[in-house]
């Protein structure tokens, strides 16, 4: 095994003018974009019209575009020689001109096929949008940014790949290990049996590992010119801020026009999505801004709206898919929308929520986006939150306070739909050359008795092994541990897309629900003829075969197996031997999951310091396979919102340096900074084979939202800018007394 | 994120650590609880060509209390700062430092000696007038803690004198007051105040390239100012004369302001005499 280090851009924009590699040490190899192989790139295509492409190479060509873009990759026996090694490397840069905000026009362009650096540009537009405004009681306008910030997986990115000869094998830490060996064979002009992607246990994903990076390639084109050697790669913390995909860094200029009683007519404006220096593969530049024009008016009913949605190009790390993509920043954006349109109204802010909310009346409802929501149990979550929280009680404490004196409470809100379990009508990512709609399970029937479950997810800590289980053992009546899941292995599993999207319950679930069906209805109709039953009247608990109504079983799975696998003088007319199957799965349309966030916090006055007292999730997340696991995916995903909304942001400076480099500086949430959460649960079924809704990202979109309406509930001050620290609420407190 | 190349040395005696880091000609460097010189090599922003490994110089830990002053071998973890009565100031103030694994490594002098301003134990070191002991290849010296803090991390010990011991007055009342973006982070802006040899100390940390003596303060708590209403005076003193910047999470603005804030609440424990330390070493119950 020999052991990569990346040479890393110190500037945010510059020409690569020389390399000069003369002063190596023995024993050590170095890669360019100047070595033969290294002349590839990543590209991610769509068929968006205006969608200008462009190409990401494995180690910068001509210029570097952010600062901790990789330039060179040095090969030693360990990391820390090739660290010593990548110091003697001289590198001349030319600086150019750098832009890191998406909002402002280059003076250098970050790519030459983009001048105003906008990769992508789409306008939804539905009804008379300009006519209801005309026509409205009160209109309301907000300029809104919000903060970049990213996954941080406790393990950073990894692999290792070897080339031995004829195939290629890539460990790796990814979320998408079957993706990853279609597009690296594509890549590498390799057939894709000549490529085995295994991601095994993986230390977390959140979105940040669904993306297939220059440093991923880079390794295989390494491994590929150092033939039986295995080369690793392991990204440490400072690599993962500088250079892994990171999200959230929008700008939204918006409108709503309201009637008299609340009720929301229309929604006009602009946003502009900073996607980083490069379209990120296979996603594109589209992942954030489609999404946040697509879903920005989320759980609320509004027929005209018309929204401008950009996706800009900078020279800062690029911008991927992160937990909850671009919805924690649009409701946000919509919750302020409706928090002042309730102030300018004089409206309760949760009565205005619910006088727009779409409701089960309104199922199937088509957003004015065209994605039709499918749950409409928003105003029963969120009276069921409020319930849970004591309302009535706090408000009545706000009041005291506000008379009687004490710190002020402030009482916020966010109500949102997580699109889930995306089928090849909805499919993830913008019309990419594959659609995401489906996965595959095969069911295994072992000779003895014993089920092996080879499965398209994959796991990054989600408990999908145990859920997937779960699914099979209740399907097939066999003990959860006699179930073996194995995922994660292209040579094992027939295909599957992977983790993103909130998709592995509905979708792979789904498939594997299939499969188990089909195997177990294999089992009855085998049993049936060797024990000469009704096969209407068999049924299997505990992996032991029984008559309706009998407490004795006839046989068990393990002697119906051996039938199948060993004694085939025993096989009736018509069965072929063996117990197994394999089934695809796709919704084609998805699931919505209904999710309502209410937050009680209190503000220290002197301080600005926000003190969390109660927070409430109540989610619709379909049929609960596993409570705890259900549990862990939305207390995970608040933690995350939570740390986004007040802690987490990656800075740079007008020259494109990352001023939070480290852990320092860039502020990830404790367990300290998180309350107690109270998570509950209203279980409407979905229409797939589970009932279930996906459940990954819906907690991390309400909290931002929640913090801010608690804010403006407290004080009427409105925040326009993200994360909410202590610094700028006080200051804005100082604005809003006239201190300032 | 791997340190460049060093040699390692781990003497047992303070007279082999110094001669160990002599012999470096000032390019060694000495590993305490190594939390902060641990992230500088693997960031190689620190480059010794020799570490020299203070954690098996048994002499250099241990706590030993004097009439008035209580003196903390420079070794000693902060966790033991934490278990020790003898100086309730210094146990309540390191409670604020980072988490249970980093107090259980990290030590008074490795922090004193690193010299962050925002840190805990230099505010405390120079609210209660310590006095650090230095041992170079010609001996040993006394530094008075006011002459001890050069600039941001920056120290008066010479290149070849290892920090021995801190002795700090036990100060006949304190208080301790912090602010920061998280549990277990630096400060943002922390107070020390202290009464020692019947004069006050009070220490901003956090606003400046040193913990900071707002002697405007000091004067006015020697005054014996009524106590009703002497938080809100420190902490105009301190708002009047503190000079301060503006970083990634505050502006100087704020960060004048909560210094502010932190001493009038440092002053008010202080004087609320509930954790007040007698000159005989206990502590005075509510």
């Amino acid at each position: 095994m020999r052991h990569v280090a990346f040479l890393r851009s110190s500037y945010g924009h510059a020409a690569i003018t020389n390399v000069d590699f003369s002063e190596l040490p023995p024993g050590v190899d170095v890669f360019t974009s100047a070595t033969p192989g290294f002349d590839i790139s990543l590209r991610a295509l769509s068929a968006l019209p205006g969608y200008v492409e462009t190409d990401q190479p494995p180690l910068a060509r001509d210029k570097v575009r952010f600062a901790g873009e990789p330039v060179a990759a040095i090969v030693a026996a360990d990391r820390y020689l090739a660290e010593d090694a990548a110091e003697q490397l001289i590198i001349d840069y030319e600086p150019l001109a750098p832009t890191v905000s998406a909002w402002s026009l280059p003076q250098v362009p970050v790519h030459d096929a983009a001048p105003d650096n906008v990769l992508l540009s789409r306008t939804f537009d539905a009804g008379d949008v300009d006519a209801a405004f005309a026509g409205a009681a009160v209109a309301v306008r907000r300029e809104l940014t919000t903060n970049r910030h990213g996954g941080n997986p406790i393990e950073g990115r990894a692999g290792v790949a070897l080339w031995d000869g004829d195939r290629l094998t890539f460990w790796s830490g990814t979320q998408i290990p079957h993706l990853v060996r279609n597009l690296l064979a594509e890549l590498l002009e390799l057939s894709e049996s000549q490529v085995r992607v295994v991601a095994p246990d993986v230390g977390g994903g959140f979105g940040t590992k669904a993306v297939i990076y220059p440093e991923d390639l880079a390794l295989c084109l390494i491994a590929r010119s150092l033939p039986g050697t295995p080369v690793k790669w392991v990204e440490d913390r400072a690599e993962h801020l500088a250079s892994a995909t990171a999200a959230r860094d929008h700008h939204y200029e918006l409108e709503a026009a309201f009637d008299a009683d609340g009720t929301l007519l229309a929604i006009r404006g602009e946003a502009w999505c900073n996607i980083g220096a490069y379209s990120v593969y296979p996603w594109t530049a589209g992942i954030e801004p489609l999404m946040a024009g697509g879903l920005l008016t989320g759980p609320y009913k509004v027929d005209n709206y018309r929204c401008t949605v950009r996706g800009v190009a900078t020279n800062t790390a690029p911008a991927g898919p992160y937990r909850g993509v671009a919805r924690p920043a649009t409701v946000y954006a919509m919750e302020c929308l409706l928090d002042s349109g309730a102030a300018a109204l004089g409206l309760d802010p949760f009565d205005i929520r619910r006088i727009n909310l779409i409701g089960p009346d309104d199922v199937p409802y088509r957003m004015p986006t065209r994605l039709v929501d499918d749950t409409g149990h928003y105003g029963e979550c969120l009276d069921v939150a409020v319930e849970r929280i004591g309302l009535v009680e706090l408000r009545a404490e706000q009041a005291r306070r506000r008379t009687e004196g004490g710190k002020p409470i402030g009482i916020g809100l966010a109500a949102y739909n997580e699109l889930t379990g995306l089928g090849r009508a909805a499919s993830a990512g913008p019309r990419m050359p594959f659609r995401t709609g489906h996965e595959a399970c095969t069911v295994r029937v072992n000779p003895d008795g014993k089920v092996l479950v080879l499965s398209g997810v994959t796991s990054q800590g989600q408990g999908l092994e145990t859920t997937m289980a779960q699914v099979v053992a209740e399907v097939m009546g066999v003990p959860y541990d006699d179930v073996d899941v194995r995922y994660g292995d292209t040579d094992q599993s027939l295909w599957g897309f992977g983790a993103f999207s909130s998709r592995q319950a509905v979708i792979a679930g789904g498939a594997t629900h299939r499969a188990a069906v089909a195997v177990r209805d294999d089992i009855i109709r085998l049993a049936a003829e060797l024990y000469e039953a009704n096969a209407d009247d068999l049924v299997i608990e505990h992996g032991l075969i029984k008559v309706v109504g009998s407490p004795n079983p006839v046989g068990s799975v393990a002697d119906v197996a051996r039938v199948a696998y060993l004694e085939s003088n025993r096989l009736p007319a018509g069965f072929e031997p063996g117990l197994d199957a394999t089934r695809f799965y796709d919704p084609v349309m998805g699931a919505f999951a209904a999710g309502v966030q209410v937050a009680a916090i209190e503000i220290d006055p002197v301080t600005g310091e926000i003190e969390i007292m109660d927070w409430v999730c109540i989610e619709d997340a379909g049929k609960i396979i596993n409570h705890q696991i259900v549990e862990g995916q939305i207390a995970g995903s608040i933690a995350q919102g939570i740390g986004g909304a007040l802690y987490e942001h990656l800075i740079y400076d007008e020259l494109g340096n990352l001023s939070t480099g480290t852990l320092m500086d860039y502020l990830m949430p404790t367990a300290a900074e998180i309350p107690e959460l109270q998570i509950g649960h209203i279980e409407r079924a979905a229409d797939n084979p589970l009932g279930v809704r996906g459940v990954g990202e819906g907690g991390t979109l309400g909290p931002a939202a929640v913090l801010a309406s608690a804010v403006h509930d407290a004080f009427g001050i409105e925040i326009d800018e993200l994360p909410v620290s202590p610094a700028k609420l006080w200051t804005a407190m100082q604005t809003a007394r006239g201190d300032v | 994120m791997k340190p460049a190349p060093f040699s390692y040395v781990r003497p047992s005696s303070v007279g082999e650590a110094v001669e160990a880091l002599s012999a470096t000609d000032g390019e060694g460097k000495l590993l305490a609880g190594g939390q902060s010189l641990v992230p500088l090599l693997a960031m190689r922003l620190a480059r010794p060509t020799t570490l020299i490994d203070l954690n098996h110089v048994s002499a250099l830990a241990g706590i030993t209390a004097a009439t008035g002053r209580v003196n903390f071998g420079s070794m000693t973890r902060q966790r033991d700062l934490i278990a020790q009565s003898e100086h309730p100031l210094v146990a309540e103030a390191v409670r604020w430092i980072g988490h249970a694994a980093i107090r259980s490594r990290g030590t008074i002098g490795g922090s004193l000696a690193h010299a962050d301003p925002s840190a805990e134990l230099p505010a405390v070191a120079l609210a209660t007038n310590a006095v650090l002991r230095v041992q170079g290849p010609n001996g040993d010296r006394a530094i008075a803690i006011d002459d001890w803090f050069e600039t941001m991390l920056q120290t008066t010990i010479a290149d070849d004198e290892i920090l021995v011991e801190a002795d700090l007055a036990a100060p006949t009342r304190w208080g301790f007051a912090e602010m920061a973006r998280r549990e277990g982070d630096f400060a943002l802006v922390l107070a020390a105040v202290a009464e020692v040899d019947s004069h006050w100390r009070v220490v901003i940390g956090g606003v400046g390239a040193r913990p900071w003596r707002c002697e405007a303060a000091e004067a006015l708590l020697d005054e014996h100012t009524n106590p009703e209403q002497v938080g809100a005076a420190i902490s105009e003193a301190v708002q009047d004369t503190v000079e301060t910047f503006d970083d990634l999470h505050a502006s100087a603005s704020y960060r004048s302001a909560m210094a502010a804030h932190v001493a009038g609440q440092a002053t008010t424990h202080a004087l609320s005499l509930d954790r007040a330390l007698l000159s005989d070493g206990t502590v005075v119950a509510p």
